[in-house]
């Protein structure tokens, strides 16, 4: 069942991934050179998935739209995973009150909306890319951390680690050596279950206009962009972006719930032995 | 556990606001920029210091935070820029909309998930079940603003059922019929952006409840199967429900924002998106901190709903 | 007279889900088991974790997975006879089960729901299989045959002690007047006093009217209470070993795994048997028991010899025949 999934989710993912490298690529074609005499056109041999209020070929815009927003969303997992691996791992390896105190502010960034702090930060840093990143990183990191924290506070226990502990390695060098490679698998699984959260949020900024700025294209600006053609009868214009995003998010959740069984599966073997 | 979680709700509340400031403060953004408008480009050098040092703007970040936080005490929001009026006006105005439209799609999204979930789970396999799971993961691939927009298009548009902008149609007066009318669409596009999560969780604990041993022994006493799912298996599979809608709160209000945004409803979630655009800092500020405090709240209120519906943790204090 | 309930060759087969390059294996929970329960006697059925015996009583409730293969018969005295292992999956659940066949589970604690109190569950029981009496009181009184104070009942399950909460599963199981009561390891878990107060409980039960089997692996219990059990059944991978009334199986058992078994407890010497009970997917031919065990006795290849094995008072054993019925 899980393997099942993890082939049609990679199978899925590499094709929207050739998609979005090859079209714009073999198009030849500026996804943001405009052409008002094309604009907002149905779907046809010329325009595959339409053309935009500006005339914009949407085959090659999407492609371009999920190429940045897949780019921004691997940056951010990249980023949230590796601020929630030290921060879950100090944590657990530190204990005492600097553990306590890092899971209530774990908590505490989990008690706000997540888009709600990415909306302040953006607007202060208007257009900036390294913003948005920034305040998708900044606010995901916080289910790595406690994967890795309690990974790391079960794996403290086993004989290798103590044998470790006993043979004069210090704590940082445990922690470096043993503890964290073994935790890898479960924080790579976390972080490939966020890549799904770092694309909407990203494109629910640029849906707000709050995200890229409009000429470049991304699934949230494209949809933003589908918001005033719709009222004009454009129904392509939020199709095509909407199933890129869609068949995204899924295939990519589909690899990630794949990943954790075949994680989890011989966890569950050992525990029964 | 009450006072702890109100012990752990102000410093989460205190952080939140020092971080927007501080964020505020960072960013290249000079706030005389969005005082003036179109007039900071015209405006001397002097008239602009002159200004800075009435808003209080010259002066380090943490005096402004400091200020702001006083005035706040004393109940003085101060006053929105993109909405022309005093902050609190604006949140008397669109604060009960806000309300109305997250109140009547919980309840839609929470009906539906007791309802459905626990009919997936007692029939499971069967066509309804076959029919709602994948349609509850499809939705999970969904952003909330995908839904609005797609609902605009089907059922504002293309069957042109239902009216997709705003609380009234132009010209009408407000109504209840008018508003219930306008409220159709955001409600059930918000309801619906959340109803995966919480079906699909009832439904998982619900079949996990089914055969846990206190439901096996209700059914082996010879109850009516129709007994042992609502009176056995469901009461014990509500318990991870309510500290989930605790949980999914923030989503709500994430989902409220795009909502509102889409469908123009002049409600709060739509201010936080005008004050950001226009960079209204007196309102952003006040509208983050008031978001905050309103998950913090419904947090503790799923907490306490949950000690209320479990007898053991209420004896274990 | 006829007995309350007259089980014939129930057997019960899982099917194992088909492994790649494996040959498709069945799990035998139950071979052949015969008895019959008498109205006020307590049949005692014992056997080793994992001989089958708990999934009897489930088989009896229809209460096994779907994937659950059950052949052989268990017909139900009464107006009308019932075979509950062939009437319609509807008859049983609204005429048969916890009406005419009750259970008593095991763990009692855990079979409570733990978000509601004794009494909406006893009462909620009374309710829907004994329509038209006065719940609350039919809880009280039900409540003080089991030696519950009526205020007892308007506990949580988890505020109630083990003892507590056992006597409340038992008034659950007597919320529908049932002809027959099954008891699955009731004492499991629990400390030797409480262990024997449920015994006693059980032995009221049957001494009020009831047919009472009573599935224990606790053989020591049995000793220490002799009153509790008239007739036992040995059980061992799947099959019964020997069976007869109580007494006369304990003072000389016919089998060699009875034998052993007693020998086992602290009175008979505390000698370990050697080896381990099959797994129930690779039963050998003949005697499991003496496949285990080929030393131990004589064996002639796993027949039982008796043609009455169920009527009370007979004994009969696998692999031995018996020159004298007694009794």
């Amino acid at each position: 069942m899980g393997d099942r999934r993890l082939v049609v989710g990679v199978t899925v993912l590499a094709g929207l991934a050739a998609y979005a490298v090859l079209v714009p690529w073999v198009a030849g074609v500026d996804d943001r050179v405009t052409d008002f005499a094309a604009a907002r056109q149905a779907p046809s041999w010329a325009h595959l998935f339409g053309t935009d209020s500006a005339g914009r070929d949407l085959f090659v815009r999407t492609a371009a739209g999920l190429r940045v927003s897949l780019l921004i969303a691997a940056v951010c997992a990249v980023l949230s995973t590796v601020i929630g691996a030290l921060v879950g791992a100090l944590s657990a390896v530190a204990g005492g009150w600097v553990d306590r105190l890092t899971m209530r502010v774990v908590d505490g960034v989990n008690a706000v909306p997540h888009l709600l702090l990415g909306i302040v930060l953006v607007a202060l840093f208007r257009g900036s890319l390294v913003a948005i990143i920034a305040s998708i990183a900044l606010t995901h990191w916080t289910q790595v951390a406690r994967i890795v924290r309690s990974e790391v506070l079960s794996l403290r226990d086993r004989p290798h680690v103590d044998a470790a502990v006993l043979g004069g390695a210090t704590r940082w060098r445990v922690v470096h050596r043993h503890l964290l490679p073994a935790a890898l698998p479960q924080a790579l699984v976390a972080a490939v279950l966020l890549l799904p959260h770092a694309v909407w949020h990203e494109s629910t900024l640029s849906f707000l206009g709050l995200g890229l700025p409009p000429h470049r294209a991304s699934l949230g600006t494209l949809l933003e962009e589908a918001r005033s053609s719709l009222l004009l009868g454009g129904w392509w214009t939020l199709v095509f972006p909407a199933l890129g995003l869609v068949l995204a998010t899924l295939a990519v959740a589909a690899v990630g719930s794949g990943l954790r069984d075949r994680v989890a599966l011989p966890r569950r073997a050992e525990a029964t032995l | 556990m009450a006072r702890r979680r109100l012990l752990f709700a102000v410093p989460v509340v205190l952080a939140v606001s020092v971080g927007v400031f501080a964020a505020a403060a960072a960013s290249p953004f000079d706030p005389l920029a969005g005082y003036l408008g179109d007039r900071y480009l015209t405006a001397s050098q002097e008239a602009q210091a002159k200004l800075a040092e009435q808003l209080g703007t010259d002066r380090p970040w943490f005096e402004q935070y400091l200020s702001w936080l006083g005035h706040l005490v004393t109940g003085d929001l101060g006053t929105s820029r993109s909405f022309g009026q005093p902050v609190a006006d604006v949140l008397a105005e669109r604060l009960p909309w806000t309300l109305l439209l997250v109140a009547v799609s919980l309840v839609i999204a929470v009906v539906l998930a007791l309802g459905l979930g626990t009919w997936t789970a007692a029939r499971r396999g069967g066509w309804v079940d076959r029919l709602v799971t994948p349609g509850c993961l499809l939705l999970q691939g969904l952003p909330p603003f995908v839904v609005a927009l797609g609902a605009v298009a089907l059922f504002g548009i293309g069957l042109a059922w239902l009216p997709v902008a705003g609380l009234t149609d132009a010209g009408a007066d407000l109504s209840v019929g008018q508003v219930a009318r306008h409220l159709v669409l955001p409600a059930l596009v918000l309801a619906l952006s959340q109803l995966p999560w919480l079906l699909l969780n009832v439904r998982q604990s619900l079949l996990r409840a089914l055969t846990e041993d206190h439901v096996t022994g209700a059914r082996s006493r010879g109850l009516a199967e129709r007994t042992v799912v609502a009176r056995h298996a469901l009461p014990t599979a509500l318990l991870p429900f309510v500290t989930l809608l605790g949980a999914r709160l923030p989503e709500l209000v994430v989902g409220a924002v795009l909502v509102e945004e889409v469908f123009s409803w002049p409600g709060l979630a739509q201010a936080v998106v005008t004050s950001a655009t226009e960079l209204d800092f007196p309102l952003l500020a006040f509208l983050t901190l008031l978001t905050t405090v309103a998950v913090l709240v419904g947090s503790l209120i799923a907490d306490v709903a949950y000690v209320l519906l479990d007898p053991r943790v209420a004896a274990d204090g | 007279m006829t007995p309350a309930l007259s089980v014939r060759d129930l057997t019960v087969r899982f099917p194992l889900a088909a492994r790649r390059r494996a040959p498709r294996r069945v799990v035998h929970a139950a071979t052949d088991v015969s008895f019959d329960l008498h109205a006020g006697r307590v049949l005692a059925l014992v056997g080793e974790s994992g001989c089958g015996k708990s999934v009897l009583a489930s088989a009896l409730l229809r209460l096994l997975p779907g994937n659950a293969v059950v052949t052989g018969s268990a017909v139900l005295a009464g107006s009308p006879p019932v075979d509950v292992l062939t009437a319609d999956e509807r008859v049983v659940g609204r005429q048969v089960r916890g009406r005419r066949l009750a259970l008593v589970p095991q763990s009692a604690a855990t079979s409570l729901t733990p978000v509601r109190t004794a009494r909406s569950q006893l009462e909620e029981a009374v309710c829907e299989l004994a329509p038209g009496t006065d719940p609350r009181a039919r809880a009280d009184e039900l409540a003080e045959r089991v030696g519950l104070a009526p205020r007892d009942l308007d506990l949580f399950p988890h505020e109630l002690s083990g003892g507590m909460a056992q006597r409340v599963v038992v008034a659950l199981a007597l919320a529908g007047g049932p002809a027959v009561v099954l008891a699955d390891e009731p004492t499991a878990g629990l400390d030797r006093p409480l262990a024997n107060r449920t015994l006693q409980l059980l032995r009221e039960v049957a001494d009020a009217g009831c047919a009472v089997l009573l599935i224990t692996h606790d053989l020591g219990g049995l000793l220490r209470a002799p009153e509790v059990a008239d007739d036992l059944a040995v059980m061992y991978a799947s099959r019964l070993m020997e069976t007869g009334p109580a007494a006369a199986v304990l003072a000389a058992p016919a089998h060699d795994y009875t034998r052993d078994l007693l020998g086992a407890l602290p009175a008979g010497g505390l000698v370990p048997i050697p080896g381990h009970p099959p797994e129930l997917t690779d039963l050998p031919a003949g005697c499991a028991y003496h496949a285990r065990r080929p030393d131990a006795g004589r064996c002639d290849g796993g027949a039982l010899h008796t043609a009455a094995l169920h009527t009370g008072g007979v004994r009969s054993a696998r692999c031995r025949p018996l020159a004298v019925a007694l009794c």
